[in-house]
Parts: C-alpha cells; structure tokens; sequence
C-alpha cells in the first residue's frame, strides 16, 4: 500500500508534527487510515484525512447502544424487557450471547453491557432488532450526528463476507484486500456506499457530545460512559495507555482488513481526550500485534500533547 | 523415391551376383528388391543389369556406376557415423540453483568425466531452469517442486551474523519470534532478505502469508537480487537470510531452520524426454544423489504436516471486537 499525503488537521505546529510521525509509524507496519483526536474542553486536535466516511464494524454498537439507552431514558423502551437468544437464529460471533449454545433470555437493559464490553454481536442484533436499523439511522440524524450512518445489522457483514468466501477467513481477507486496491467492493459491508459508516470527526464529535452529556439524555450518556469504561479489549487503543491513574474507554471494530477503536481516555489530573482511529492494512493475517501497538503508541503520542 | 535404399539394393546385387542373395542380405523380400533395381534403372534411364543370362551380369552402365554408388552409400555411412560419435560425447548441460556447493558441483562434474560423460553445469534461476527444460537448452535440471512432494527436501532457516536463537545447540527458529519485544528500544528490527531462487511463485505466497500471520508487517522481508549484497548486509548485522544451511555455513553465518517445513524447499530433478537418434536420454543413476549433497538435501524423510490449526471458522468472518 502506497498511501499518498494525507491532509493533516492539527491546532498547532507541534501537534502537526505529533500527526505526521503517527502517519509515519502506521506506514512502516502497513496500515493506512484515518485519526482524530481532540482534547474535549480545550477543544485542541490533531489528526489527519478527518473526514472520510469509513465501514465502522463494531464500532457501530456505539450509536446503537446510545439509542437503546435513550429509548429506556426516555421511558419508550423498558429496560427489564426480556429478550430470549436462540442459537438457531442468533448472530455470528466469538464472544459474549453470541457464543452460547443453549437459549439465553436477558433483560434489555443488560444487553447493552455484553454488546459495548465484549463486542457481542448477538446482543448488538437482539438490540437492533428490538429498536430498528432505520430508527437508529433516523435518531442520529435528529441528533445531527451527519456523518455516521446506521444501515445494517452486525449479521450482515458475517453473510456479506460469507457469500463471496463461505467458511475460509484467509479466502475473504484476500478478497477484501484485492477489492480494496481495485476500488470495488464485492463485500458490500467493506463498501461506504453500503456499510454503517462514519468519519473521525463525527466519531469524536459524537463521544465529545457523549461525555459533555450534550446528546440524547444525562442518564442515557452516563450510562453509555459507564458501561464504555468495562471493555475488555486492551490491545489497540489502550495498550499503551492504561495505569491506575489513566483510563480508557473505548469501543474496538475489526473486520476482515479493519482496525479500528474510538474511545476517550481520562486522567486523574482531569484530562480528556476523545480518540477516533480508523486503519485498514492489506496485512495477511488476521491479528496484527504491531499494528495494534502502532495504534496505542498513536493514542499515547496523541494524549501526552493534548492533554494540558 | 528413396535413392539410398534403391542404390543400396543396386551395390547388393552387383556384390552378390543373384537377386535372392542380395535380397537376403538386406533382409527385404526378392519381389521388393526387384522393384527397386527397376525403378533406378527408370530413374537413371538405363538398364543397370542383364537379365536375360542365368547369372545375372551388370550392363556397361551398371559397371560404370558402381564405384559413384558405393562411393554415397560410404559417405551417407559416414555422415551417421559423425551424428552418432557427436551425440555420443555431446555435453549434457545441467541446471542448478545458483547457491549450490561449488566442491559438490565439482565432484558431479568429475564423476560424468569418469563415466566418459561431459556434464556442464549452469547456475540458473528457478525461472530459467524450468524455461530451459521446457525450451530443450537444457538435458536436466532441478526444479522447484512443494516440499511435500518433492524427491529432495532442502531445509531452509535464517542465516545472521550472531545465531538468531539464544540456546548453543541448533534450534528451530519460529517465525512469530522475530517480532520485536515490547519494552525493548533495540532500534529497527533486521530485514528478512530472501534470494531469487525463494522469490518464486507458490514459495513467495507462502513464506509471505506465514510471515503476516505470525504479526510481521510486509515489510520486514526484502527480495535481494545479489547473493554477495545479501551476504554482506547479513554479515554487517542489519538483515537476517533466507536460506539453506550450506550457503550459510560457506560464509561463516550462523544459521537456525524454520520450524515450519512447509517453507522449506523443494526439489525434482528433471531429465529431457525428448528422443536423441534411436536412444532415449539416459538415465543418470548416479548424478541424483550427488545434486542432492550439493543442493544440502536432508538426508532423512520428515514428514511435512501442512495442517495448520484453524479457530472457529464463523468467528473469524464475523466482526470482531
């Protein structure tokens, strides 16, 4: 992959540097994409190619989750409604409901949990399928989060991936990265045209809006924070970041060549800082340890020169 | 018509004095050679015997031509006798990877001298020795075949300045191994240069998809044109070789193979099919395992397993954390 010169976005000379050798670094081990990061009270940024609506993969269960917390907020959606997960018709996944082999029922309200921590597909689907698709598209744009967009389940990027390679991960990898150098997308869900879609910008603006409870509801966004502060997955984002007195939460997304995490690190000296990463890598493989490495030295760069 | 036959069966008769015995001699039927004395005899325009005594005689024109006849059939004779010697002590050109034993080369060499056959070796590429198998410039040649069919397994392993493996006894290096360790700054971890004759087709695709597998970005492995360049960046440090342990015992690397045999190499020696005169290219029983012991063939069989261990298919296609 021979990335041409991103457009930088920075606040001030120094922060274009910070932006510039996080491009470089992500170069070296072969990952392209896109990164915003912004101190949300300073309002202090820096990152580059900002604007780019890109496939989201689990990154979506964060709107969705958002959504489902505003229905209960709001007193629409109860949140002890129990919701019974078949294995016969659940979603595809390795973690979480979604990995059970005998009917699970759960309270909604609970379903947000696995969804957000463990990335549970079959969770994410009961929740998308209790609220609707195109309710969760519609809500955001009420919301005016513009550059996000809700289009399908988490199921359909298992079936899209399915139909051109069945079972053979390797065969869909290699696809994806084929398509992805020709510019055609046989895996729909891969194709911004197709996929949930969103940019750095309105991902960090979301999570700005988030944690300055300037969306949905105060109960809502605190809950979201709450439960976004329990993810497992301390590999990308976090993986340089993390001691007793910084924290991450954060919400990964990977599928096929994505890699990506948005979340907000918090400190105890009160500094916070909202992180959208989105990369894509015609690596070969499916876990890449320095590409998510590169990922948390870029969060660590990005934190340490915004934070006050 | 065939002119040599047809003088063949004229200097027979005329040796012979009787259409039986010539027939006889050329161990053709009386009716055939009959024929053909009659069809020269219209092709030249004269009678060449005279048949109308019990013992046949030549003709003026037969006695006249006699010494020209014999005089093409000796030189026809000759013509093979040519073709065959020339065959016979032609050089057998001989296609072989360009990093072999250059003392292995030469004990083949001196084994064909001693056997009164010329074996002329040619450093190919991969690409060059299957083309000239394939063109005819070349009598045999190994070509690169999977490791698991092959007839001669070649270990492959890394070569570096300092053993790439901590333990004194040889061990097998894993691929993952060479990923940098956190918490270390040791600078920029060392290129994986890898020579043409493992840039090739299937052996490029695998080594390349095992080393994204084992979290090496694409990166790290380099293809060097130049042996000698390979060698020397190996030498200084900055770069760990791709290769057999022969060629890195020569230049006084230090070498551990891959634990993962399928990288290995693989090798067919293949021998022209093609029909030389009446005799087909012979079969060189000897020249086998000597190209073995100068490509560094295993000696023992090992059994490659190529199954790799697959996590739930379903999960991995479906999105991730």
């Amino acid at each position: 992959m021979r990335p041409r010169r991103p457009e930088f976005l920075a606040s001030t000379a120094d922060l274009l540097s910070v932006a510039e050798s996080i491009f470089e670094e992500w170069q070296e081990v072969g990952a392209v994409g896109h990164l915003l990061a912004r101190n949300i009270d300073t309002g202090e940024e820096l990152g580059f190619d900002v604007d780019t609506p890109v496939p989201l993969a689990s990154v979506a269960k964060v709107p969705l989750a958002l959504v489902v917390l505003d229905q209960i907020a709001s007193g629409t959606l109860d949140p002890a409604t129990p919701v019974t997960i078949d294995p016969a018709t659940k979603s595809v996944g390795p973690t979480g409901l979604a990995a059970f082999r005998h009917p699970v029922t759960a309270a909604v309200g609970d379903l947000v949990h696995p969804t957000l921590t463990v990335s549970d597909n079959a969770s994410a689907d009961a929740l998308f399928d209790l609220v609707g698709v195109d309710q969760v598209d519609e809500r955001l744009r009420e919301w005016g989060c513009a550059g996000i967009r809700i289009r399908h389940r988490m199921q359909r990027m298992y079936d899209c991936a399915a139909g051109v390679a069945g079972n053979d991960f390797g065969l869909a990898l290699e696809l994806a990265i084929r398509d992805d150098v020709a510019g055609q997308h046989s895996i729909e869900t891969l194709n911004p045209a197709y996929a949930n879609v969103g940019s750095a910008t309105a991902l960090v603006e979301l999570l700005q809006r988030i944690w300055l409870d300037r969306i949905s509801r105060p109960e809502a966004t605190a809950e979201l924070r709450r439960v976004m502060g329990f993810q497992v997955f301390y590999q990308r984002l976090s993986s340089d970041l993390r001691s007793d007195s910084v924290r991450v939460s954060g919400k990964t997304g990977s599928f096929l060549y994505l890699r990506h995490e948005i979340g907000v690190v918090t400190a105890d000296s009160g500094d916070r800082v909202a992180i959208a990463v989105l990369t894509r890598s015609h690596r070969r493989a499916s876990t890449a340890h320095d590409i998510d490495l590169a990922i948390g030295a870029a969060a660590r760069s990005a934190f340490e020169s915004l934070r006050a | 018509m065939d002119l040599l036959a047809h003088l063949e069966a004229y200097v027979a008769v005329a040796e012979e004095g009787s259409f039986s015995r010539a027939a006889d001699r050329l161990y053709i039927a009386q009716p055939v050679l009959s024929r053909r004395i009659r069809n020269l005899e219209q092709h030249l325009g004269g009678e060449l015997f005279d048949r109308s005594r019990r013992q046949v005689t030549s003709t003026d024109l037969g006695v006249l031509l006699l010494p020209h006849a014999r005089d093409v059939l000796g030189r026809v004779d000759h013509l093979r006798q040519t073709a065959r010697t020339a065959l016979a002590s032609a050089t057998r050109v001989l296609g072989v990877p360009p990093d072999c034993d250059p003392a292995a080369l030469a004990r083949v060499i001196r084994a064909g001298a001693d056997r009164g056959v010329t074996i002329g070796v040619q450093e190919l590429s991969a690409e060059e020795r299957a083309s000239g198998m394939a063109d005819g410039s070349l009598m045999f040649a190994l070509l690169r075949v999977a490791p698991e069919t092959a007839s001669h397994r070649v270990p492959l392993g890394l070569a570096s300045a300092v053993a790439v493996t901590v333990s004194s006894r040889q061990r097998l290096v894993h691929l993952e191994s060479l990923r940098p360790r956190r918490g270390t700054d040791s600078g920029s971890p060392p290129s994986i240069l890898v020579t043409a004759e493992d840039e090739i087709g299937f052996a490029t695709e695998r080594f390349r998809k095992a080393v994204a597998r084992a979290g090496l970005p694409e990166g790290r492995v380099r293809a060097v044109t130049s042996n000698a360049t390979a060698v020397a960046e190996t030498l200084a440090g900055h770069a760990v070789l791709l290769c057999a342990e022969p060629f890195a015992r020569r230049h006084g690397l230090a070498w551990s193979p891959l634990a993962d045999v399928t990288l290995h190499r693989g090798y067919e020696l293949a021998t022209a099919t093609r029909r030389v005169g009446q005799r087909e290219t012979p079969a060189l029983d000897w020249l086998e395992p000597l190209l073995a012991e100068a490509i560094g063939a295993a000696t023992e069989k090992t059994t490659v397993d190529s199954g790799v261990f697959a996590p739930d298919a379903r999960s991995g296609m479906a999105a991730r954390g």
